[in-house]
C-alpha cells in the first residue's frame, strides 16, 4: 500500500487498536525510517489528543489532588486520615471477627491459614486489600463501599485473561461500607487477570450488569 | 460545560518543556504543577470512559503516578508532555475497561507501546491550543451520527474497528469509511500546523 493510504490508519496505530493484520504494513513503512509516515503518525498523535478533549467537562473531586501528590511522597502524611483510616481496617477486622462467629472454629482457622499460606498473595487497592490464593480462593477486606441501593447487593468476580468475568459470590457490607468477603475456591492465578466487584440485584447476576466499583488487577 | 478554559490556562501555564525537566529531577512541585495543569483533562476523559467517579479516581492516581515513574524516559527537549498524560491517562481508562469484558490482552502490547515516550518526541511542546480544540469540536459535530459513533468507540471504547463492525453490526469496509472519512475531517480541520 502506498503511503497515502496507509495514512487513514495511523491514529489507531497511536491509539493502539489497529486489527493486527493491518498493523504490518505500517510498521514496514516506518521502520525503514519513511518520512512521509513517520510524519503521518506525528500528526495522528496530535489528532488523538485533541480528539481527547472532546468530552464535555464534569465536577471533579477536590480531595483528588492531595490523593496524587501523596502518591509520590509529595504530600505530608495527615495522621487524621491515617487514625481514621486504622479505625477503618480495626473495624472491618471486628467485623470480620463478627462475621466469622456464627461459626468461628472452622472460619477463623481457615482466614488465618489462608493469610499466614506462604503462597499467598496481597494486593492493595484504593479501597481495601484482596488475598489471593491458587488453592484457597480470594478474601477481600474492602472499605468505603458505595451503598448498593434497596434490593441490590455486590458480587465479586473472577476476570480470566482474556475471557469472561465469572461470579465469585454475594456478599454485604455494614453501613460504613466495610466487607469482609471469602471466595472459597481454587484460582488458577496464572489465568487470572483480574477480580471485580459489581452492584448487583439480590440475586445475583451470571454477568456483571453495571460498571464494577473495584477491579483488582492481579 | 466544555473544556476550552482549562486548555486556555494550560496554554498560559508554564512550558511543558520546562515542566518535564522538573519532573525528571523528581521536583514534587513540578507534579502539583503538572496535576494543576493536566489533572481536570484526565479526569474528565477517563470519567467519559469509565463513567464511575470512583475508578476516574483511582485511574487518575495511576496516570500520574506512571508519569512520574516514566518520566525519565521522556525527552523534555523534544517531547509534547500533554499528548503524552492524556495517552497514559487514556491507556489506563481503556485497559480498566478491557479488564472488566475479558478483552484484557488483546491489545495490551499496542497499549503499552502506543504510550512510550519515545513516540512523542519531536512533536511541538505546547500542542495542545484552545483555539484548535474548538475548531476541532466543531468539526465533530459536523459528522454523521455513524462517523461520530465510530470515532467514541475508538477513542472512549478502545474498540478496533473489526470489534466496532460487531458491535454496530454492519460490514467492516463500512466501518472503515466511515473511520476513514471521521478522521480525515478531523486531522484536516487542525491543518498541518499542529504538529
Amino acid at each position: 500500500m502506498t503511503c497515502e493510504e496507509l495514512r487513514g490508519d495511523y491514529e489507531l496505530l497511536a491509539l493502539g487498536i489497529l486489527d493486527r493484520s493491518e498493523r504490518a504494513e505500517l510498521d514496514e513503512h516506518l521502520s525503514r525510517g519513511c518520512s512521509e509516515c513517520t510524519s503521518a503518525l506525528r500528526r495522528a498523535l496530535v489528532t488523538n489528543a485533541y480528539v481527547m478533549t472532546l468530552p464535555p467537562d464534569v465536577p471533579m473531586p477536590r480531595s483528588l489532588r492531595k490523593r496524587v501528590l501523596a502518591s509520590i511522597g509529595a504530600e505530608r502524611r495527615n495522621w487524621r486520615w491515617i487514625f481514621y483510616a486504622w479505625g477503618a481496617v480495626m473495624a472491618g477486622v471486628l467485623l470480620a471477627l463478627g462475621w466469622f462467629s456464627f461459626d468461628q472454629r472452622s472460619n477463623t482457622q481457615a482466614v488465618v491459614s489462608f493469610l499466614n499460606a506462604s503462597d499467598t498473595r496481597q494486593i492493595v487497592f484504593p479501597q481495601g486489600r484482596v488475598f489471593v490464593n491458587a488453592t484457597r480462593g480470594v478474601l477481600l477486606l474492602a472499605s468505603n463501599l458505595p451503598r448498593p441501593g434497596a434490593g441490590k447487593t455486590y458480587e465479586l468476580w473472577v476476570i480470566s485473561k482474556g475471557g469472561a468475568p465469572k461470579p465469585a459470590g454475594l456478599f454485604d457490607a455494614d453501613a460504613q461500607g466495610n466487607a469482609v468477603y471469602m471466595y472459597k475456591a481454587p484460582v488458577d492465578l496464572a489465568q487470572t487477570g483480574a477480580v471485580a466487584v459489581s452492584v448487583e440485584p439480590a440475586s445475583g447476576s451470571q454477568a456483571p450488569t453495571t460498571t464494577p466499583i473495584v477491579v483488582v488487577h492481579l | 460545560m466544555f473544556l476550552f478554559p482549562f486548555l486556555f490556562a494550560a496554554l498560559h501555564a508554564e512550558s511543558d518543556r520546562e515542566l518535564a525537566e522538573r519532573l525528571k529531577k523528581r521536583d514534587h512541585q513540578a507534579m502539583a504543577d503538572l496535576y494543576d495543569k493536566y489533572g481536570r483533562l484526565t479526569y474528565v476523559l477517563i470519567h467519559r470512559i469509565v463513567r464511575n467517579v470512583g475508578v476516574a479516581e483511582d485511574l487518575v492516581q495511576e496516570t500520574f503516578l506512571r508519569v512520574w515513574n516514566r518520566v525519565q524516559a521522556f525527552d523534555h527537549e523534544k517531547g509534547a508532555l500533554g499528548p503524552w498524560v492524556m495517552t497514559v491517562a487514556r491507556n489506563r481508562a481503556i485497559d480498566y475497561l478491557r479488564s472488566v469484558d475479558g478483552r484484557m490482552s488483546q491489545n495490551a502490547f499496542e497499549l503499552e507501546t502506543s504510550e512510550s515516550p519515545a513516540l512523542f518526541a519531536n512533536l511541538e511542546t505546547e500542542v495542545l491550543n484552545s483555539d484548535r480544540a474548538r475548531r476541532l469540536k466543531a468539526a465533530f459535530e459536523k459528522l454523521t451520527v455513524n462517523q461520530r459513533l465510530c470515532i467514541e468507540l475508538a477513542y472512549y471504547e478502545g474498540l478496533s474497528q473489526s470489534e466496532m463492525s460487531e458491535r454496530m453490526k454492519q460490514p467492516l469496509g463500512t466501518i472503515k469509511t466511515w473511520v476513514r472519512t471521521a478522521l480525515k475531517a478531523l486531522r484536516d480541520e487542525l491543518g498541518e500546523g499542529a504538529v
